[in-house]
Formats: structure tokens, sequence, C-alpha cells
């Protein structure tokens, strides 16, 4: 069969981004008749990963006409570099595996476990997200431990501050004093079991973090930016409420030492989410689904009228008893982030300091600019700046060739401002590290994804006539987010009826994989 | 001289094979005939697992084959960059009564050399070699064999011989592009160990290492280093631990 024309389905699914191929992963044994299908040549939709060819090519090909779109306002720059032989140079492209979507998975999260029980995760490998650095440049902010460099006078040097990973680096710590660390201590105490003490926080449930920290615990300002850190969000620090930051902060801290000392959550190898989305499409595949990349579907505009009937682009006409795909377009503009992906000629080692002996090699660093801490120009807003994100990859996450690194960085700040803040910590974040030869950058792609607010209203997923289902379009955030799995088992649910049976719990296909003679 | 030395256990490996080929040539066949060695007439498209094991004892060491099947994903073109990721060795099988899939059989290496580990060793087998004649596959090694390997519409005079490729022409490609070389019948499991034989020991001992790993670049131990391991302690029971 070599075309799909007048085909039957149970179940089309349309885009391989990590919804629909956590999807495929579900339904890969439930005997459904399944075509999978990508209107790109590439696996992976918004959390794709590419080569530095194939992703030039994606940022030219992005829609910028479209305002449905989750990616427009791409750049690529890449600055000349000398063909000296003694400055560094960009590798070939295959030597890159650039994440849409590198986000890190804390070990509590409910998808390790999925990727454990449906036993994939033996074709996967995962690598710790090591320190957690704080960048400051202010005078006041000395109290702090481990400054790598500190550069006081040139404004857009900072210094990177390591944050504790645990109660037990607290208890180390030689620079803060013994009030901080009472204070500190048993904030940290409350947190373990916060959601058993209600009557501590209810009351600031909307009150910014930072007012809960000083009120309720006298946590010292000093300690604010590495809890904030510890969030992940990129909302400025005025605008984090304490309902926020809790529940992030304990998800945080209760994965550390699941799977080791001194680490607590993990980064996929080989280019962030593209690869766990990869894996899914295989075991679907496995399972017998039929899988079609540079295949869409004609006509978007169908989604309140779907009737069992799909047009492929091609033109071949196809039935299905259900077809699954994207967000429908709403036509409200929705709220945009800034994010970039820096190529540096430097493996940055400074910031992947050993977790200990027993511990793996840190292949992650998490690197926060707290709000304010970059300096934006012509901001008006009455709020403050909100801050940024940059995770590190090294070399180890087969990402880019050894000797180099590559900063995926982040904020929630739309347009000019915001691109422009993502290049100025890019910049100061290397000023900041302390190694000869100085970084440099290699090549750089920014670009804005359009995304809902996460606490946005309606259902999970919606039906458009019988059969129909959407997955949400959701914001990106730096962790993986455990509402995507429940999104996707709803959606399976619903289309395996009574017969569902446990959600991503499968018996190994291969019977003597642990025979190690 | 018997056994009197302690014997030492043969140092074992992993070694990823990803099969490629056109639909309907007989990869699934191959991996069958060599794991379990066994053969099914109209065996259905590939269903069923995401890789096979076994063993291939070489005098002095024991290589193990993870095959990875292409789990129908070829057929649209739609393999993933994970299939091909870490692969220290490819089966590319095309079927000898089929020029066409010999033509595949050539883009599929091209992809590998684009998309593989530089040092993958290939191995271009043709197979259903059980189809041609005893007399066809001798006299596909003379020049007159070769006309009626060419073209599909060649009149076929022996009648049973079912022969469309030539050995040759298919030997002096694999030559060209430095390619192990087999024709193998799964149906009667003609060459099918001995190509299995070959690859193992044509994959350079520097590129190997221990079980169940994945191996095939530089730097492993520093790789293993950094995976973390989640079939380890912590996830092995569920619901342990979390307060939520």
């Amino acid at each position: 069969m070599d075309t799909l024309d007048n085909s039957e389905w149970d179940v089309v699914i349309v885009g391989t981004g990590l919804r629909q191929s956590l999807l495929a992963l579900a339904l890969s044994r439930s005997d459904k008749k399944i075509l999978h299908i990508d209107e790109n040549d590439y696996y992976g939709g918004a959390e794709a990963a590419f080569s530095l060819q194939e992703a030039e090519e994606w940022a030219k090909s992005v829609d910028e006409s479209s305002t449905a779109a989750a990616f427009f306002n791409t750049s690529v720059t890449k600055p000349d570099l000398s063909p000296d032989s003694s400055t560094p140079q960009l590798s070939p492209s295959r030597k890159y595996s650039l994440a849409l979507s590198p986000q890190l998975v804390y070990a509590r999260s409910a998808l390790i476990q999925s990727l454990i029980s449906s036993k994939v995760y033996r074709q996967l490998e995962f690598l710790a997200v090591g320190s957690w650095w704080v960048y400051t440049t202010s005078s006041g902010n000395q109290a702090l431990r481990e400054p790598i460099s500190i550069h006081q006078t040139d404004s857009i040097r900072g210094s990177l501050l390591k944050v504790p990973s645990g109660r037990e680096d607290v208890f180390q710590d030689q620079v803060l004093d013994f009030k901080s660390k009472r204070a500190l201590m048993k904030f940290l105490r409350f947190i373990s079991d916060y959601e058993e003490q209600p009557q501590e926080w209810k009351k600031y449930e909307y009150e910014p973090f930072t007012t809960f920290l000083i009120e309720r615990f006298k946590v010292p300002e000093v300690l604010h930016a590495p809890l904030l850190a510890l969030t992940l969000t990129s909302a400025s620090s005025d605008q984090v409420s304490t309902m926020t930051a809790l529940p992030r902060i304990a998800r945080h801290l209760r994965s550390i030492g699941v799977f080791g000392s001194g680490f607590g959550s993990v980064i996929p190898r080989w280019g962030g989410m593209a690869e766990i989305a990869q894996v899914g499409c295989r075991a679907c595949a496995v399972g017998g689904g039929v899988y079609v990349l540079g295949k869409g579907i004609a006509g978007e505009g169908k989604y309140s009228e779907f009737d069992g009937k799909l047009r492929l682009k091609d033109g071949e006409n196809i039935t299905t008893k259900w077809c699954v795909r994207d967000h429908a377009p709403s036509g409200i503009p929705a709220a945009s982030d800034n994010r970039s992906v820096t190529i540096v000629s430097s493996d940055l080692a400074p910031l992947f300091p050993s977790l200990g002996e027993e511990a793996p090699i840190p292949a992650c660093a998490i690197i926060n600019f707290p709000s304010g801490s970059i300096p934006v120009e012509g901001w008006d807003q009455e709020r403050a700046v909100p801050s940024v994100q940059i995770a590190i990859h090294s070399s180890d996450t087969g990402e880019c060739p050894p000797g180099q690194s590559i900063l995926y960085g982040y904020v929630a700040l739309s347009g000019a401002q915001g691109s422009q803040l993502l290049k100025k910590a890019v910049e100061s974040l290397l000023a900041s590290v302390d190694i000869t030869p100085a970084p440099t950058i290699l090549w750089s792609l920014q670009y804005e994804q359009r995304c809902i607010p996460v606490n946005g209203s309606g259902s999970l997923h919606m039906t458009w006539g019988e059969g129909m289902l959407t997955f949400k379009q959701s914001q990106f955030d730096l962790a993986f987010d455990d509402r995507i799995l429940d999104e996707v088992k709803e959606i399976w649910q619903k289309i395996m009826g009574e017969d569902a049976g446990d959600f991503l719990v499968f018996e190994d296909r291969e019977p003597d994989i642990d025979d190690d003679d | 001289m018997a056994d009197s030395a302690p014997t030492q256990p043969k140092p074992s490996s992993s070694v990823k094979l990803v099969l490629l080929g056109e639909a309907a040539v007989g990869k699934s066949s191959l991996v069958m005939r060599f794991v379990n060695n066994d053969f099914q007439e109209n065996k259905e498209p590939t269903i069923g697992a995401a890789f096979l094991t076994q063993k291939c004892n070489l005098p002095t060491r024991t290589i193990k084959f993870e095959i990875w099947d292409t789990a129908g994903q070829e057929r649209f073109a739609s393999l993933a960059p994970m299939y091909y990721r870490n692969a220290q060795a490819a089966l590319v099988v095309y079927d000898i009564t089929k020029p066409s899939s010999l033509t595949k059989a050539q883009h599929w290496v091209a992809e590998l050399q684009r998309q593989a580990s530089p040092g993958i060793v290939i191995a271009l087998v043709g197979n259903k070699a059980d189809l041609a004649s005893a007399g066809g596959a001798d006299s596909s090694d003379d020049a007159d064999a070769a006309p009626a390997a060419e073209g599909e519409t060649n009149e076929e005079e022996e009648g049973t011989d079912a022969r469309r490729v030539a050995t040759r022409t298919a030997k002096s490609y694999a030559d060209e592009e430095s390619l192990l070389f087999f024709e193998t019948s799964a149906k009667t499991g003609q060459n099918v160990a001995e190509v299995f034989t070959a690859i193992a020991n044509a994959i350079p001992e520097t590129s190997l290492k221990g079980p169940r790993g994945v191996g095939g670049s530089t730097n492993l131990n520093r790789q293993e280093d950094a995976r973390v391991n989640l079939a380890g302690t912590g996830m092995s029971m569920p619901d342990k631990g979390c307060a939520c």
C-alpha cells in the first residue's frame, strides 16, 4: 500500500509533537488501526530537534503571516568567524541536534513513571541537571556563596552564584549567617509538607511569594532570588504568587536524590523532548501504526463539522472514527515568549561542578537572571522586568560537539524588548564565566513562541463534532508539565472507552533484554 | 591440551544493528531465521518487537546483536533519527528478483552515510536467493546473465529462475561503497548466519563496549558516567515517597 486513498482507520493522529506521540505510545498496544501523520518532514512538531541546517530551514519556513502559528519572528545570527584556524569554528551541521523543547523532567514527574511503566525508557538516555545559578550584578547580594567570578564595576559583567541544592548544602554554607540559615531551614521544613499546613500560606495564596517569605519566615532578601530560581518561572519577581511558587519549589526539592545524590531532574539525551516523541512514535509503529511524514490535512477550518471523513493535502480521502489534532485556531491573539538557542565555543566547565563521587556527570546547568538584573531600555511598565532563564546543555547531551555548549534562553516577554533581554542575558552570562579562552558565540537562533496562559479557562481538550479531539496549545515551561500527561490520558480514555485498562502500562516486548551473561 | 587453564569468559559486547530496505524484501524473515532459525512463508508485515537480540560467538569475543526492525516506518520514508542513532551495523536488504529494490537499497546506503555514525558497518544483502535457479546463481557471475538482471521486462528463458539482479551488479556496487556483500535465503537459511558473523567480525574492537550499552561513539566512559539510571532504586517503587 503506497497510497492512503480510501483507507479506513480507527484513529488518525495529526502531528508528531510530544502530546501526539505520547498518545501514540499510549495507543500502541490497543489493536486500534492507527494512522499518524505530520505535515512536516520531521518528527517532533513544536518539540523537534534540528541539525544546524535544518534549524536554519525551519527558521525560514516559519509562517510569519499566520497569527495562529506557534512560532514567529525567527532570526538566525552567525557572527563573522574569521577562517583563521586559531579561532573557534562551527562544526558540520549534523554535529548538532538543537532542541525546540529543551525541557527538564523532574524525577517525581509522572512522565518518568510512564516512560518506565511503558518500557520505552530502555530506548532513551537521561542525563542529570546539575547546578542552578543566580546571576547578580549588585553589591548588595554578596552574601551568597561560591561566586565563580566577580566583576563589580562593569555593568554587563556580574557574578554567578550557586543555589544550594538541598538542606545539606545550606548547613555547610560558610557565608550565610546563622539567622538566615535558620529562616531558610524553617522554610525548607515547611515546604516539605506545605499541603498539610494551609493555615501557614492560604492567606498569602495570591500575594507575591516574596512577601510571604518575608512576613511568614523572615527569609532575608538575599535568598529570594535563589528560591525564585527554583520555581523556573519567568514572570517578574513581584508577579510570582505564593500559590505558583510553593508547588514548584516543592517539586524541585522532593525530586532531589531520587536518581542519585545532588540532583533532582533529568534531560533526555539527543535533543530534548524530540527524542521522547520519536520513541513514542516508534512504539506505535512497532504495534502496527502507520507513519507518514510530510502529509497534512487539507481544509484547516473544518474543526466543527467533522463527520469521520478527512482529506489529506495530496488529495487522498480517508475515513476514521477518531481524529486527534492540535489546538483549534481561536482567532484570539495569544501572548508570546522569546526564546533563543545559542551555540557557544566553550564547554563552560565551571558551571558544571561535580555532583559527588557516586553521582553522574551533570549535562545541564540552569542560570536564572532575576527580575531587574539585566536592564531593559525604555522599560516603562509598572511591574518589574521578567526574569530570564537559560538552560546550558553540555556536549554530553549529543546536541553539540565536545568543547562547545548550547544555551537555551527563555523569557516571558514578547517583541523586541524580550529578544533584547535574552541577548543581553547570554552576553552577560558569557562575560561572567572565568574561562580561557573567553567563550564566543558561534551561532544563534532567536524566535517567539505563542502560548495561552497556563491558567486559561476551558477544559483540556474540546470535542468538535463526534470523533474530533484536539490538544490544547500550552505555554513553554522549562520543566515538563505533568498536566500534558493528564491531557493525553483524557483523550486516550475517550478513544479507548471501556477497554482502557491501565494508562501507559505495558509488558516488555523483548523477552531476554536483561539477559546479561 | 584439555581445558587446563582457568577459562576467562570471553568479553561480550552489545551492538545495535538496524535493518533497512524496501517493504517485503524479507528483512524480518532474515532476522527470524537468524534469531529463531525459523521461517514463515507468508509473513505479515512486521508487528510486535522493538528489537530482537541474538548472540554471535567469535573466537575471541561474543557479540550480542540488538536488531532493530524498521517497524514499517520505512514504507512512507518516515524513519526517525533515533532509529539510526548509535547503530554500529546495518543490514541493507534487497530482493534479487526485484531490481527496483536494489535501487532502494542504494538509497538507504546513502541515507546511512548521511545519518548514521561514521564508523558504521554496512552489509548489503540480496535476499530470496532460493528463487534463483542453481544455474542462474552460477551464471549470474558470468557476463551473459547481467542483461537479464538489468531489466524486469526481459523474457526469462530458464523458466524457474526468477533472479533479476545479477550477483555481479550488486557486488561491484558493494565493493565501490566498501560494504559487506552476501546473497541469502531466509527461507533455506543459506548464508544467513554468515552475514551476521561477517558483520560481527567487521566491527572494530575499539568501538565495542560492555553489554546493554549504546556505544558507537567516542568518549565512551564519560558517556556512561553521565547517564542516569532510571530503573535504579528510586523509581522501581512507583508510589513511594510522593507526598502529593
